[in-house]
């Protein structure tokens, strides 16, 4: 990677208690693959998508009674920004391995079951490559591992 | 009236066009902008930060219309489900078109201005809109 890159940061707090809101927003910044730099300071690379997403979090802390400022930024250094890059990589690329394995496994399972694992590791793959914003390279063996167990689903169904 | 809303209008601030005009406002006017400064005094802000018709509470801004306009029809309902997964990708609703919706959306606000993408849309929402109502008077999904 040359130079750095655009990205879209909200610092915020939240009151500890209740802690509802906490969770709410713990797992909408897990489901977009947020980078957490530091306590309260989460960071996205910027685009229209990423920017609306953080947008709408921080209103939603802001309406808990907590609060939130949304920048954009760059890194200072390349190196920097690498950091971010592969722990965000790193992170997904888990996520792209534990759906290998799971596909893998249901190999073994019979059909109906199969069928149902199929169905739900679509859906989890769908949500992954959402967060997966530098291209991992375990998007492609996932993606075949998810198929292979699509084939075998549709050989039983023929 | 006049409703402002931001630039380059997605699934959920098309669908919000949609119901205004058919359901709320039949003389609705459409304004862009970028920024929430932006807005003019007489416009009525939607789907925009700090909006009163915009996402609270984990909803997004179409639920937010149909409960301050009081709308209980089951198929708008249905629609709110739909918008809400394609807008909030929450995964909160089975609502299995949301994908599909939100790509034709957002694919149609590359090659579309803005005003163009809610002539386009509206068509497709009353179409949506008729199916679900079919739908919900049947019990089961129309042919």
């Amino acid at each position: 990677m040359t130079g750095v890159g655009t990205w879209v940061l909200l610092a915020y707090r939240l009151p500890r208690e209740p802690s509802t809101p906490r969770i709410a927003l713990w797992r909408n910044l897990r489901r977009l693959g947020a980078a957490q730099l530091l306590d309260g300071l989460v960071a996205l690379p910027a685009d229209s998508r990423t920017r609306e997403q953080l947008e709408w979090l921080a209103d939603s802390v802001l309406e808990s009674g907590g609060e939130a400022i949304l920048w954009m930024g760059q890194p200072g250094t390349a190196a920097q920004e690498r950091g971010i890059v592969e722990k965000m990589r790193g992170a997904v690329a888990a996520e792209y391995a534990r759906l290998i394995e799971e596909a893998t496994a249901s190999s073994s399972q019979p059909a109906g079951s199969r069928k149902r694992t199929l169905a739900r590791l679509r859906r989890e793959l769908r949500q992954i490559r959402r967060r997966d914003y530098f291209s991992a390279p375990q998007a492609g063996p996932a993606s075949a591992a998810v198929e292979a167990l699509a084939a075998s689903v549709a050989n039983v169904a023929a | 009236m006049k409703w402002v809303t931001r630039s380059g209008p997605h699934v959920d601030r098309s669908a919000c066009a949609w119901l205004l005009v058919r359901f709320i406002d039949p003389e609705a006017e459409f304004l862009f902008v970028e920024d929430p400064d932006e807005i003019p005094k007489d416009a009525t802000p939607f789907d925009m930060r700090g909006a009163e018709l915009s996402h609270h509470g984990g909803e997004c801004s179409f639920e937010a219309f149909l409960r301050r306009y009081e709308l209980d029809d089951p198929a708008l309902w249905s629609i709110a489900r739909i918008v809400h997964n394609a807008d909030l990708e929450d995964e909160r609703y089975d609502a299995p078109e949301a994908p599909g919706l939100d790509v034709l959306m957002r694919g149609l606000a590359m090659v579309r201005p803005d005003q163009d993408v809610l002539a386009l849309s509206g068509p497709l929402y009353d179409g949506l809109y008729e199916y679900l109502s079919r739908a919900s008077e049947l019990g089961r999904e129309p042919s």
